[in-house]
């Protein structure tokens, strides 16, 4: 009986698959959102604006180059990992994944991805290309996993508007602290004169915020976050000087401490604070703000990367990356892909225009990429990013984890050093238990 | 027809639903429970560590943490939702239009999914852009941080699901109200019983399946409360409205540790059973008890 | 016997509260619908445009851009009326056998089923996932419909509802040399009209909603639900940059629970006006 409806199951389940064209089929899955109301037919990339429209041109432009070759393109919704490790469970993944350069080591680590040098070196990218910000992205252990495509990290959003009301523009830009000490000596001055808090900080149900700040005041002491690969070690004295600080900015009423991410958002456009630390993905939407008459934004903008304050001048980072899952391909798809490389190389500048800091270095030395708003401020970006070791697993469940407790050391639920004490613990309670 | 085949005829209506149920949910289960011995991601081949996951799960902090906000929040939900969906049944049990598009109303809050809920509430919650917010600074009052403060999230998040889960129940307990045959009514209006004696004598004990049974698969339900603390706060802050299911999800998910999350499944399995099965035993107890009168 | 519906007037003060709390429960319901009128732009940074118009159906245009919103509309239809039925059908069928006949192992089994309702999904979800790949059911019809066919609620819900019905009807109809499955099917069925519509409507709102198991098992797009569809298709930071569309969304994807809530709202209320139950 059992055996019987399982045979009738599995003959329902049987779906038209093959496809009838001798094309050479990729099967891509990214996550970027679906615009193909807008963009669906287009191939017009510099027309194209968002995430969502350049990259739906871009691979239009492709397949209308490579006619022999169809790209499938199958969106999902984002991040799209828990999806993408059920087909991986099922072991039928796609032949290119969108994917952040925090998590290529959990699959690389179970050899769930290919290498990608063969691919590298069939479409003529030498890895000496890629800014050291992306190159350092990608690697583990030595290999690359993935043809890296953008920087992205946290940067200092500012309202320009209300740091000249607070006295702290000089020659048209804003005054960013370099010290600690003069940290906190803006931020009193900012909300005496402007009534408002220095810093909008989104500290609800918004772990990575928080754990961006912790690691990149943590790597600029040039304190090792992760001295063996499955070891944490943020409460330390580095660490808690950075919890500490901002503890008590946020203790002060200098930085907000109730807001999620679309209320600190909604914040900073609406000029109600001095600073948003927040991603490159920000940046056109504020950009936009800016230029729109009427706006609190309008002419009052400017980003630049977080500022230095303790010992070396660094930013943690991280990127999207194409990575290529491990299955079964024939050389022809292979070459394709080799090829998909090539063309998503050479567009890089295009992809750049979403706000994202491109990959290869050439790009941005580019005067056209020089030429777009903000983007000078954000270059040092590519030189002074630095990802966690390629070699450190579950980066996305230990920021997590980390973000939660420095929230609850800025916000003062607990006291710094239980706070980054409890995250130690949790963390290297899991990664202990990795095979 | 024998006897026998009386006797197993009645299997066979529930052979169907058996056979898909034996296969779809007490095999993965029974999985679970095997791989809960074992230390093993999502990928590996894992190693069997006996009952270690249980005696991780027993020293972890966060896994109590979940436990208690859940029956907390359980606590919190149950009991409100079953009063109002009762009283709205009792006043909407009307053939009038109106109550036909009050019942309307009160139940479409259900039709939305859990991620458009979580949106709505977040801008009722939010306390600086938020409904609430408003209201309250209108008053001249400070604005409570629902989301962000420890003492305050969980009920905001039993508030959330309170009203989005009304409809179901208040449904259940109409269906149960027009079961209840007019004659009896019509008896109590002869003896000239006062509404709140009929209201205590017929309808109440009459409700009694019914009451049990929304106390019971809200019970259920409400402690496998998950997407409102995920989508709304992430557990936060600090894990103070990290629910059970969400920590399994996250350790499922998050952090690939298929054998330590199924413990800790496995534990939530035997708490949500014991509570089910005590409250259908009292319920049975009750139930015979009313036949033998 | 006729079902009761109460026909004294509510008193004002109780009309008052009913309708107090009416407000509440459709206030944010409103204010999504005025959301999702409003052009994403000018929701930008200031929720509160949404009360001055202009208002524009611009957001639902746009879902109807893409292509696949039809097919996704057709995958959810699909599925959620193909687990109504399969639920409607097991469970009544189970309900039956359990309410009222006798058979071996009846107690334990029903116990069992029980126990259904205190497992999480969550807690299985990975292990069915890696059974339905094992029979190869991903992205399918079958795939997507099955695990909504397995929960215990219907039969508990069923077992319930027929066991209050009188047993001397079954009775009756056995002197009448009726087989078991004739009473099922012309007695008893007829008469748990209103227990069926409540679980229909219950299950596929459940169905429709359901996010987890589709999102998992359904990764091709062409076999999305509506709600992974609707999912896959946001940009990153829609709650702030794209929120009238969300919310053109979130209205989209409930009209047709709420057609299906009408639909079955007139069986309730028939059966309330005492035409079913006899």
């Amino acid at each position: 009986m059992m055996r019987l409806l399982l045979a009738v199951l599995a003959a329902l389940a049987l779906g038209s698959c093959a496809q009838a064209d001798d094309k050479t089929h990729i099967y891509l899955q990214r996550f970027f959102g679906e615009c193909g109301a807008e963009y669906g037919g287009r191939t017009d990339v510099s027309k194209a604006e968002g995430e969502c429209g350049i990259v739906t041109t871009l691979v239009n432009k492709f397949n209308a180059e490579n006619p022999d070759v169809q790209v499938d393109v199958n969106v999902i919704a984002w991040p799209g990992y828990p999806q993408l490790t059920a087909q991986m469970a099922a072991r039928d993944p796609p032949d290119l994944v969108t994917m952040h350069s925090g998590v290529m080591s959990d699959y690389a680590a179970k050899g769930l991805l290919e290498p990608v040098e063969p691919y590298l070196q069939r479409a003529g990218i030498n890895a000496a290309d890629f800014t050291p910000a992306s190159r350092d992205a990608v690697a583990i252990k030595g290999r690359a996993y993935g043809l890296p495509w953008d920087t992205h990290g946290g940067l200092y959003h500012v309202n320009t508007g209300l740091f000249r009301e607070a006295g702290l523009m000089r020659g048209g830009e804003p005054i960013l602290p370099t010290s600690p000490e003069e940290f906190f000596a803006h931020a009193r001055q900012f909300r005496e004169r402007t009534g408002k808090p220095y810093l909008i900080q989104s500290l609800v149900g918004d772990p990575a915020g928080a754990a961006r700040s912790l690691y990149t005041y943590m790597m600029a002491q040039g304190a090792p976050i992760f001295p063996e690969p499955d070891r944490l070690r943020v409460n330390t004295p580095e660490g808690r000087r950075v919890a500490d600080f901002f503890r008590r900015l946020t203790a002060e009423g200098l930085g907000t401490s109730n807001m999620d991410t679309p209320a600190a958002i909604a914040a900073f456009m609406n000029g109600e604070g001095g600073i948003y630390p927040t991603g490159t993905w920000m940046i056109g939407q504020f950009q936009e703000e800016s230029e729109t008459p009427g706006r609190p934004l309008y002419r009052s903008y400017a980003v630049y990367p977080f500022p230095h304050l303790w010992g070396e001048h660094v930013a943690s980072v991280g990127g999207h990356a194409w990575v290529v899952p491990a299955r079964e391909r024939t050389d022809k798809q292979r070459q394709a892909i080799a090829r998909f490389f090539r063309f998503m190389a050479a567009h890089n500048y295009d992809w750049a225009r979403t706000g994202h800091l491109p990959a290869f270095a050439a790009v941005v030395a580019s005067p056209r990429f020089r030429a777009l708003p903000q983007r000078d401020n954000i270059a040092p970006l590519g030189t002074i990013g630095r990802s966690l070791p390629g070699t450190v697993q579950r980066q996305s469940a230990v920021e997590g984890i980390v973000g939660e407790e420095m929230s609850a050391a800025i916000t003062g639920q607990k006291s710094s050093t239980r706070a980054l004490a409890d995250a130690d613990r949790r963390v290297n309670e899991f990664l202990a238990e990795l095979q | 027809m024998t006897r026998a085949e009386r006797r197993w005829d009645g299997l066979l209506f529930v052979a169907p639903f058996l056979l898909l149920y034996l296969l779809i949910l007490i095999y993965p289960l029974l999985r679970g429970v095997w791989l809960s011995l074992h230390s093993v991601d999502l990928f590996g081949d894992g190693r069997f560590v006996g009952l270690a996951n249980y005696a991780r799960l027993a020293a972890d902090p966060v896994f109590g943490q979940s436990l208690v906000n859940t029956f907390l929040i359980t606590l919190m939900i149950v009991p409100v939702l079953t009063v109002i969906a009762l009283a709205l049944a009792l006043a909407l049990n009307r053939a009038t239009r109106s109550a036909a598009i009050l019942r309307g109303v009160f139940f479409s809050s259900a039709v939305l999914s859990v991620t458009i809920v979580t949106l709505i509430w977040r801008f009722v919650l939010a306390p600086d852009a938020g409904l609430l917010g408003e209201l309250w600074t209108a008053f001249g009052w400070e604005p409570l941080p629902f989301l962000s403060a420890p003492n305050l999230v969980l009920p905001a998040l039993a508030i959330t699901t309170i009203w989005w889960s009304l409809g179901f129940p208040m449904l259940l307990f109409l269906a149960g109200l027009q079961q209840i045959p007019q004659d009896m009514y019509e008896a109590a209006a002869l003896d000239r019983a006062s509404k709140w004696t009929t209201f205590r004598r017929v309808t109440l004990p009459s409700l009694r399946r019914t009451t049990i049974l929304v106390i019971m698969l809200q019970t259920a339900a409400q402690l496998q409360i998950f997407g409102q603390s995920q989508l709304l706060t992430a557990g936060g802050p600090s894990g103070a409205s990290r629910t059970a299911v969400l920590f399994l999800f996250e350790t499922a998910f998050g952090r690939w540790e298929l054998g330590y999350a199924s413990a800790a499944a496995e534990i939530l399995f035997l708490i949500i059973l014991a509570v089910t099965l005590t409250q259908y035993w009292l319920t049975g107890r009750a139930r015979e008890g009313e036949d033998g009168r | 016997m006729a079902a009761s519906v109460a026909r004294d007037r509510l008193p004002p003060l109780v009309w008052a509260a009913v309708l107090i709390g009416a407000a509440i429960m459709v206030a944010p319901l409103i204010w999504t619908l005025l959301l999702s009128l409003k052009s994403n732009t000018e929701l930008v940074g200031n929720s509160g445009a949404a009360l001055q118009p202009p208002y524009t159906l611009g957001n639902y245009v746009a879902i109807f851009g893409s292509s696949s919103t039809t097919r996704w509309l057709l995958n959810s239809a699909v599925v959620s009326l193909g687990t109504t039925a399969g639920v409607l059908i097991l469970a009544s069928l189970a309900g039956y056998g359990f309410a009222r006949l006798d058979f071996p192992f009846r107690r334990s089994l029903f116990v069992l089923v029980l126990l259904g309702l205190a497992i999480p999904s969550q807690a299985v979800i990975l292990h069915q996932h890696q059974l339905f790949a094992d029979l190869g059911l991903h992205n399918s019809y079958p795939g997507l419909i099955l695990p909504g066919l397995i929960g215990p609620f219907g039969v508990f819900f069923m077992t319930q509802y027929m066991r209050a019905i009188p047993k001397e009807l079954d009775e009756a109809a056995m002197l009448d040399g009726a087989s078991r499955f004739t009473i099922f099917w012309r007695v008893i069925l007829p008469l748990t009209v209103p227990a069926q519509s409540t679980l229909a409507v219950f299950t596929f709102l459940g169905s429709w909603n359901d996010y987890w198991w589709p999102l998992i098992s359904a990764t091709r797009s062409d076999m999305y639900t509506l709600t992974v569809g609707l999912a896959a298709s946001q940009m990153n930071y829609a709650q702030t940059s794209g929120l009238g569309f969300l919310m053109a969304q979130a209205v989209f994807a409930s009209i047709p629970i709420f057609m299906v809530y009408i639909i079955f709202q007139k069986q309730i209320v028939r059966a309330m006006a005492g035409a079913a139950l006899k």
